[in-house]
């Protein structure tokens, strides 16, 4: 293996020397102008997931290329979008709508797509301005409601400075004119996703986006649309800048079990067959037209790949073959409904845990008459697990009550990656660097100086842990409490946790959502290791070049990934307590005067003589009915007599 | 407890006081219908002050309860609304008619033109003109003038312009000779005469229109065909009288227009179209834009859409070989299901977009007619929709589907064609305005040649329209703040800001100062001015605070209020009437005890 790396090795530099000349050379036409035309490419990835399902990631990439009349004039990139960037000068833009959670423990965690893919449930929007530093938040807040209005979703509620929060250097694209909010309780349905296909110039009428079939991809586990945008340096004077638009959907579907004539034993073992139409109910039946490229792939992770060659190596023996990389993967222990036009495989030096393979099928090819519909069937039951991120980040609340909390960021090693990290364990000191970023609204009252830290179940003082820390407390009704750390944990932690106490603060009765007593949600944390890069190297050829996908699978990214977002009861008040409050005072108050106005208007004095007359008279009265009485009790025969007497 | 055994302890004093000391001595003293001391005046006193602080009270409370009102100017507004209503806004012009090889006196010809432009004139309800009148007869070296001291008749020089200049045939050269000729300071219409061999009767493209007559010609025809060229042509802009088109401008309340142009492409399978919009735009629009200047700012932007069939279906016609879509369905040509034209971003919240849509058909339904109510070809192949935009419908060449050529290899519009495109949607555009694309206008007395623009409008349909939409903005602003003010009354309990207080105050100074602009004849700025008032206008209208008027109700005050006030007014007002009938009742026995004594003694 060694000796076959080294070519590989010059030949990458080779490569990367050429791609840099190409870039040269791009830059240059670029100051020609006008050259370039308006690009699109439609492709979409499908990865078997250890836990029988399918992940399908669509990505879809728009480019308009520096030009005079961007925001004027288009003829395939969108004009709303160009006319956005313009307007409020945005230089990078990211905007995801999340349903579920990434279940980063089966799905894997170290992938480049759930590290830029996986996003927090409901809404996340961070944006990066070209303005002077004090228009970034009107050009922020504009641009919310913008979107809410081009997306058909509550984005304007990011408009408050209570729900946005401007981190400095733990969030990726780190820069000053950086803005990052969320909405983690925005529901996400098909209203947002015509916008979005809006913004692609086939829609779903033709090409990759017809597989999008609404009913099909609502009721996955997973389901994440994200519209990233990129404007690229304008060339020259005069020129507007150019605009990359990528568009990504990622979900994760189950597909319905199919037992075609397989009967072995452990069923559950065996990974369910799946073709597009059982999983999407629909096929392609040929590109859009307007799509530069229009490529289908099929990914097998490293874990996959090294379970399934363990596999292929017993069989192997048997027959006493020698074993080459070449006819393993023409003969794979799975069948494929279409041949793949190429074959790609991981060059990858780093793992030793083998090499994603990834085959790609070029929808070109089919059309209408013979659409393509591409099946997997397994032929023996394989089981594997996914690459982890270094460590599993969870996120949870302690305490009880609704006075005051906890909230614990614990972060465990995932034991499959230690084999990698243990390579780096033998010099004299090995650090893993994690940075967090997490936002608190301004009603968790978070106490700072009550940060702990605990590794491997011992606290440890903070000095020792935590190389730098950020933080801009939260001001009432007015700004977030944003912390961003950066943690160095040795290599070989097993657990580690972050613990900080908060107060649950009181909100104005005007302030409370609708559904008060759902509770309030804290957005998620963001934990990323910027030591590790997300990235899958495939032997770099022209084709690979070509493939915004693929390229993007190549960009060193850093390993991100996303906390669960926190639900927090805060006491809710009788909202009709005010009307209470006003009823019970002014009775009290009336009460008062009521009585006041008696005492003052009272005469004691002739009151006394009423008083007294009145006995008399009620003496009286009662004597005389008294005899009244008796004498009707005597009968009434002597009634007369007593009259006459 | 205590006071009571206070009150014990002041007892024997107190009724001493009160009780007559010998009651008993006078036979006929009743206590119950007499009493010798003066009734005290204490506690009336003292509930009566509680019940006045009380009721003082209220007025404070009223005015703590109160929304905030701004003041608004109803009287001004209402004078303003009464008076566009009444007193027609009056737009000073100016005609002046030359006459050359004409031997007859100017006072004469004056009166006569005079007499016919008044039959000629209609009312409009909302602005009408002003006009003056000079006439000029040129003899060559001399010329008769009438009036002899207007400015206009003074600026033209006598004999600049000779009956040789009409012979030759080229329209624009003469058209060019007047507007050098004319070009003063002053904006005027000018109607020249001329006596020469052949009939002919021009109007240009600047503000002049000439006539050659034959000799015969009479004065008073000539007379009648110059009045009408004037209000028919140059006031009117030669258009239909009381059409609804006329009152309505497709200008958005911030003076804007964003010309938004989609080529669609039905079905991007078959084939698909790109165009070269960028040199239309530097061409073509970017001059009619800037000949269109006084009237609105307009912006241009363009997109290509693909995967947008028509809404409803069209019949294949055997005799034309195509596909005929009737004119009784093209209210569902355009299907906004599909074409997402969508709004600019970039235009502000007010502007108005026009959208106009170039719609290739798919191979199925090429080539594509749109049929006249009369049955025949539509020639454009297109068709508007007032204050929405225009259609075209564009078929590509061949109309063949060739399938070995990929779509994608891209087929673009030639350039020939799609000038002829943007020359229909310039003429669609003029008649969103009103004006027709035709270049003769046929009068009651005959027959009118008009020389199109390259700019797209002539500088006097400029002018019209830069009057209408002073009018227009003008009229709008007023029907605005009238309803804005009736609203404000209407609801006692909306707040109102400051700002829209302010910004109905400046609507009014800007149409104030639109309104004397226009009367003494300043177009450019009055049209500005009237714009700004409408745009203020429509502001304060539009003000998001307006909507918070439904939260605070006067039964929430009433509700909220009610349990101090009811127990606490219930207690002073019954505490007050019975001190008034005690002291009333009291008195009467004092009054009847003094008496009594008085006839005793």
């Amino acid at each position: 293996m060694a000796l076959l790396q080294r070519p590989f090795f010059v030949l990458l530099l080779v490569l990367t020397h050429q791609f840099m000349q190409y870039w040269i050379a791009f830059g240059s036409v670029n100051e020609e102008g006008q050259k370039q035309e308006e690009e699109f490419n439609e492709e979409l990835l499908l990865k078997p997931l250890p836990d029988r399902k399918v992940l399908a990631h669509f990505h879809f990439q728009s480019s308009a290329p520096p030009s005079t009349s961007n925001g004027r004039h288009h003829h395939i990139f969108p004009k709303a979008i160009s006319q956005l960037v313009q307007k409020f000068r945005v230089k990078e833009m990211e905007l995801s709508f999340t349903q579920g959670r990434w279940n980063y423990e089966s799905w894997g965690g170290f992938d480049p797509i759930p590290s830029s893919n996986a996003k927090p449930p409901g809404v996340e929007l961070w944006a990066v301005f070209d303005v002077p530093q004090h228009q970034i938040d009107a050009s922020w807040q504009n641009l919310t409601h913008t979107l809410s209005g081009l997306f058909c979703a509550s984005i304007n509620f990011l408009e408050s400075t209570t729900t946005y929060s401007a981190p400095e250097w733990s969030f990726p694209p780190a820069s000053g004119n950086l803005r990052y909010g969320t909405l983690p309780r925005e529901a996400v349905c098909t209203e947002n996703l015509t916008p979005w296909l809006k913004l692609l110039p086939c829609r779903d009428k033709a090409g990759i986006a017809v597989l999008l079939d609404r009913p099909s991809i609502y009721r996955g586990f997973y389901h994440s649309q994200r519209l990233h945008l990129t404007s690229t340096g304008s060339g020259s004077e005069g020129m507007v800048s150019g605009i990359i638009l990528e568009q990504t959907l990622t979900v994760v579907l189950q597909p319905n079990s199919q037992r075609a004539g397989m009967a072995y034993a452990s069923e559950r073992h065996i990974q369910p067959s799946w073709s597009l139409t059982s999983i999407f109910g629909k096929q392609v039946s040929g590109t859009c037209v307007l799509a530069k490229s229009s490529n289908v792939y099929l990914l097998l992770d490293r874990g996959l790949v090294a379970e399934l060659e363990h596999l292929h190596k017993e069989n192997e023996k048997s027959a006493e073959n020698g074993f080459t990389s070449q006819n393993f993967w023409t003969k794979p222990s799975f069948e494929l409904s279409a041949d793949p036009d190429r074959i790609f495989i991981e060059e990858n030096s780093l793992h030793s845990k083998g090499s994603s393979v990834l085959y790609k099928f070029q929808v070109e090819k089919y059309s209408e008459s013979e659409p393509f519909d591409l099946s997997l069937t397994w032929k023996i039951p394989v089981v594997w697990l996914s690459q982890q991120a270094p460590l599993h980040a969870s996120r949870f609340l302690m305490g009880s009550g609704n006075e005051r909390g906890a909230i614990a960021i614990s972060l465990k090693s995932t034991q499959l990656s230690e084999g990698f990290m243990g390579a780096n364990a033998d010099d004299e000191r090995c650090d893993l660097q994690v940075n967090v970023f997490q936002v608190v609204p301004w009603y968790v009252k978070v106490y700072f100086h009550s940060l702990q830290v605990f590794v491997n179940q011992q606290p440890k003082a903070i000095s020792d842990i935590i190389e730098k820390i950020h933080v801009s407390p939260s001001k009432d009704k007015v700004s977030p409490g944003v912390m961003e750390m950066v943690l160095k944990l040795p290599c070989k932690v097993n657990s580690a946790a972050l613990t900080i106490e908060f107060d649950k603060g009181f909100l104005h009765i005007d302030e409370y959502p609708p559904d008060a007593n759902q509770g309030f949600d804290i957005p998620s944390a963001i934990i990323s290791f910027p030591n590790f890069h997300a990235s899958m190297i495939f032997l770099k050829d022209d084709s690979v070049n070509k493939s915004p996908l693929l390229s993007k699978f190549q960009e060193k990214s850093p390993v991100m990934s996303y906390t669960e977002a926190l639900l927090v009861p805060l006491t809710t008040p009788d909202f009709s307590m005010p009307y209470n409050v006003i009823t019970i005072t002014c009775t009290v108050f009336a009460l008062y005067f009521g009585s006041l106005l008696n005492v003052l208007r009272r005469r004691v004095a002739e009151e006394e003589r009423f008083l007294k007359e009145k006995a008399a008279k009620k003496t009286g009265r009662l004597s005389l009915l008294l005899s009244k009485l008796s004498a009707k009790l005597r009968g009434a025969w002597n009634e007369g007599s007593l009259r006459v007497s | 407890m205590p006071e009571i055994s206070d009150s014990d302890s002041s007892k024997l004093p107190d009724n001493a006081s009160k009780v007559p000391p010998q009651p008993q001595s006078q036979p006929d003293f009743d206590p119950k219908l007499m009493r010798e001391t003066k009734p005290g005046l204490k506690r009336l006193f003292l509930t009566l002050t509680v019940l006045f602080s009380f009721l003082l009270g209220f007025p404070f409370l009223w005015k703590s309860v109160e929304i905030y009102r701004s003041p608004l100017p109803f009287r001004e507004i209402d004078s303003l609304l009464t008076q566009l209503r009444s007193d027609t806004l009056l737009f000073p012009l100016h005609f002046h008619a030359l006459f050359i090889g004409f031997d007859s006196d100017p006072d004469r010809i004056r009166l006569s033109i005079l007499s016919e432009i008044t039959k000629v004139t209609s009312q409009n309800p909302k602005c009408s003109n002003n006009y003056t009148l000079s006439v000029t007869v040129d003899f060559g070296p001399r010329c008769l003038r009438f009036p002899i001291s207007s400015p206009h008749s003074i600026s033209y020089q006598c004999g600049s312009i000779t009956a040789t200049d009409f012979v030759q045939n080229d329209d624009v050269a003469v058209d060019e000779k007047l507007e050098s000729v004319f070009s003063g300071k002053t904006k005027e219409y000018s109607v020249v005469v001329v006596k020469g061999e052949s009939e002919k009767a021009v109007v240009g493209k600047y503000r002049h229109a000439w006539m050659v007559v034959g000799g015969g010609w009479e004065m008073e025809i000539a007379a009648v065909k110059v009045a009408e060229v004037l209000v028919k042509v140059f006031v009117n802009g030669g258009r239909e009288e009381g059409s609804i088109r006329n009152e309505f401008m497709p200008v958005g309340a911030d003076g804007k227009i964003v010309l938004s142009f989609n080529l669609l492409n039905a079905d991007p399978r078959d084939w698909v179209y790109d165009w070269d919009f960028r040199k239309i735009d530097d061409g073509l629009l970017a001059t009619m834009i800037d000949a269109l200047g006084p009237v609105a700012n307009i912006s241009v932007e363009s997109q290509v859409l693909y995967h947008t069939p028509k809404a409803s279906f069209s019949y294949w016609n055997q005799k034309l070989e195509s596909h005929v879509f009737s004119n009784k369905d093209l209210p569902f040509f355009v299907n906004s299901n599909e074409w997402h034209l969508d709004t600019s971003i970039a235009a502000g919240g007010r502007s108005k977009i026009l959208q106009f849509v170039v719609y290739v058909p798919s191979a199925k339904e090429c080539p594509l007619l749109l049929q006249l109510p009369n049955g025949e070809i539509s020639k454009t192949n297109g068709f508007i929709s007032p204050m929405w935009g225009g259609v075209i419908v564009w078929n590509p060449q061949g109309c063949l589907k060739d399938s070995e050529n990929k779509p994608t290899a891209g087929h673009r519009i030639p350039m020939q064609d799609l000038e002829n495109m943007f020359e229909v949607f310039i003429g669609q555009f003029r008649q969103i305005f009103g004006f027709k694309s035709v270049n003769v206008y046929a009068g009651a007395s005959g027959v009118w040649n008009l020389l199109p623009s390259e700019r797209g409008f002539t500088v006097w349909e400029v002018d019209v329209l830069s009057r209408q939409h002073t009018c227009f903005n003008l009229h709008s602003c007023a029907t605005t703040l009238g309803s804005l003010s009736r609203l404000v009354q209407s609801l006692p309990r909306m707040i109102i800001m400051d700002e829209i207080g302010k910004q109905v105050k400046l609507s009014l100074e800007a149409a104030k100062l639109a309104q004397s602009n226009a009367s003494s004849g300043v177009y450019e700025s009055s049209a500005a001015s009237s714009r700004k008032a409408r745009s203020l206008a429509e502001d304060s209208f539009f003000h998001p605070s307006i909507m918070s008027v439904s939260y605070y109700s006067f039964e929430h005050c009433f509700a909220v209020y009610s349990p101090f006030f009811l127990p606490v007014s219930m207690h002073i007002g019954l505490a007050a009437l019975r001190e008034l009938r005690r002291y009333k009742k009291e008195k009467a026995k004092y009054l009847a005890w003094k008496a009594k004594s008085n006839t005793a003694s």
